[in-house]
């Protein structure tokens, strides 16, 4: 949260996040580019440049695989949410090691030439006719394209101008940019090897991320959130026993939209479920002195209007909310953001 | 989702004591898997095949004829003490550029060439000085040198371009070398089939288009693949050239 943009923000927990991700990127790249020269002993070692993109992009390919395992770890177990806070940043490490390797490739394979190397990427190899020799650099270049869109659209400046759900779009380009990669490997390096250790670790951290998403898919489905049930536009959420104070029950709407139901200090409140940062679960949050704290980034809001607290801005949608005997209902049309709506008072109404 | 005790984390406070060792034993295992991923796909990569720029043999100058194949080779008549007469060389400029231009109005006349070595097994190509100290015409009648015609095969193996393959990249064939040895081809590096087998004792030879003419364009789409093809073959001094027949070119599985 923040009255003004400044390219980064940073606390202690950001620092520590950094630091323990680019001592992972350092340790591989140390061991890949100093060490395992001597673990080889060719008697005609590869071009250094070769070797340089080589290790680049494996490093490229765990950063990712990792960033893209961190975010169904998060929902199958709340604690490695912490891991999520500040993956963009890795995200945009990420960009700087891919634009590495690609840096060795155009220095080096596209180089030397009476061509512009550029115009040679896409000239050299035209063979998109066939599967095995089709021009693998294009998945290459989709995939770094989509990390620069991302890493220059990160700051929070770009998710206020094109609002978080736009945000959010472009930002699933991400997936999209995995597969480009996973393409760009198979129909590259992966076709020449004869040692299978990468083939074995590439093909392990595909599965990883394809795995967790399932799992995850499956969790939620197994453990999440129902659809309400409309009736007159008001919608039965949980009996009042069965909250927790200081916590939300989530309900999902006919539109798609989840509603969150706090509790807090004897009373009931419903917003939106959507933080409106990058529209984070709020029903996740936790609640103190009638403040919801996003679990992602920390945003908070006031669970009576949707409204941060000042000198911040952010606001999201509130629900009006009644108790129908012991039964919470939320009504299905949503306030406009920063509503203020009267706390239903449990004791009250019993 | 998980058990409502979790420490819950707000990152600009401090981290709740209870997620502290959970995070540190994620932290450590991050690193880990950087760590154990960077040494094993670092130390676990294929050893290029024996070639390489030879430096170490210095400059080397020697005379002989000059032929087109269309590529440009060198047969050489007066050699020095690593290249021997008999031999013959495959001709390149520096970076991915070929000497047509330069060796065009010698053909079948004698020049003398300097420049240094690539070499790989049994096939070796030198790449020239620049201008007229890496190729010029040399005084003299050139002798006509011989062409042995050994007949028609079927080869099996990959088309590269002459100078990665002979060292210039390590390693400078396959697939993931594919677009950079067509840039390579179409530079005028001289291209050189790799074949599975011997073929009269040489794993290396020149490949050109049918009838002696440059490689045709159909086959850049198979360049650094597994592919079999009929041609007929010659030797030229030590080295063989095999004309391909491009309607017999096909991608083979391996």
């Amino acid at each position: 949260m923040s009255v003004k943009y400044i390219p980064v923000q940073w606390n202690r927990n950001k620092w520590l996040y950094d630091a323990v991700m680019l001592a992972g990127v350092i340790v591989f790249l140390w061991l890949f580019l100093f060490i395992s020269p001597e673990l080889l002993s060719h008697e005609f070692p590869l071009n250094p440049q070769i070797h340089n993109a080589r290790a680049f992009g494996a490093c490229a390919f765990v950063m990712l695989t990792v960033i893209l395992c961190i975010g169904p770890l998060a929902r199958i177990d709340r604690r490695f949410l912490p891991l999520l806070y500040n993956r963009r940043h890795f995200g945009v490490m990420t960009l700087f090691v891919a634009i590495t390797h690609a840096s060795y490739i155009m220095n080096w394979y596209f180089a030397f030439s009476s061509s512009d190397r550029y115009e040679a990427l896409l000239f050299a190899n035209t063979s998109y006719g066939q599967l095995a020799g089709f021009p693998f650099e294009f998945f290459g270049i989709f995939s770094l394209l989509c990390l620069a869109i991302l890493a220059t659209t990160s700051h929070d400046f770009w998710m206020k101008f094109l609002t978080p759900p736009v945000w959010k779009h472009i930002h699933s380009l991400i997936y999209f940019a995995y597969v480009s990669v996973v393409a760009h490997v198979t129909l590259g390096v992966l076709q020449d090897q004869q040692n299978h250790t990468f083939t074995v670790i590439f093909t392990g951290g595909a599965l990883a991320v394809a795995g967790l998403h399932a799992y995850a898919a499956i969790y939620e489905r197994r453990h999440g959130d129902r659809l309400g049930v409309d009736v007159d536009g008001w919608i039965d959420v949980c009996s009042v026993a069965e909250m927790r104070d200081g916590f939300a029950k989530i309900k999902i709407l006919a539109n798609g939209e989840r509603v969150a139901v706090f509790r807090q200090a004897g009373t009931l409140s419903a917003i939106s479920n959507a933080c409106a940062h990058q529209n984070g679960p709020l029903g996740e949050g936790r609640v103190l002195d009638c403040l919801v704290t996003c679990p992602w980034h920390g945003f908070q809001y006031d669970v009576t209007n949707g409204r941060s607290p000042a000198p911040f801005t952010e606001m999201v949608p509130t629900y009006n909310i009644r108790l129908s005997g012991a039964v919470v209902q939320v009504h299905r049309d949503a306030n406009p953001p920063g509503t203020f709506v009267e706390p239903v008072k449990i004791e009250a109404a019993a | 989702m998980s058990d409502k005790n979790t420490p819950f984390f707000v990152g600009y406070l401090a981290v709740p004591g209870g997620l502290r060792r959970f995070l540190m034993v994620a932290s450590v295992l991050v690193i880990a898997i950087f760590a154990v991923s960077g040494a094993l796909i670092g130390s676990t990569q294929d050893a290029p095949p024996a070639s390489g720029f030879r430096f170490d043999y210095g400059r080397q100058t020697v005379t002989g004829v000059i032929e087109l194949t269309p590529y440009p080779l060198l047969r050489v008549t007066e050699g020095n003490d690593l290249i021997k007469p008999g031999k013959t060389l495959m001709l390149t400029s520096a970076g991915k550029s070929g000497v047509d231009m330069r060796a065009m109005g010698l053909d079948g006349k004698l020049a003398t060439v300097s420049g240094v070595i690539l070499q790989r097994g049994t096939i070796d190509m030198m790449q020239l000085r620049g201008g007229g100290r890496g190729l010029k015409a040399a005084e003299g009648i050139a002798p006509v040198m011989e062409t042995e015609q050994l007949g028609r095969w079927k080869v099996a193996g990959e088309i590269c371009d002459g100078k990665c393959l002979n060292g210039a990249m390590r390693p400078g064939r396959g697939l993931a070398h594919k677009a950079c040895a067509n840039l390579c081809l179409l530079g005028d590096i001289p291209p050189v089939f790799v074949s599975t087998q011997p073929i009269d004792g040489s794993d290396f030879m020149v490949i050109t288009g049918p009838d002696g003419t440059r490689l045709p364009t159909m086959s850049y789409d198979y360049v650094g693949q597994f592919i079999t093809l009929e041609g007929d073959l010659e030797r030229r001094g030590d080295i063989l050239v095999l004309r391909m027949d491009d309607t017999t070119l096909e991608l083979t599985d391996q």
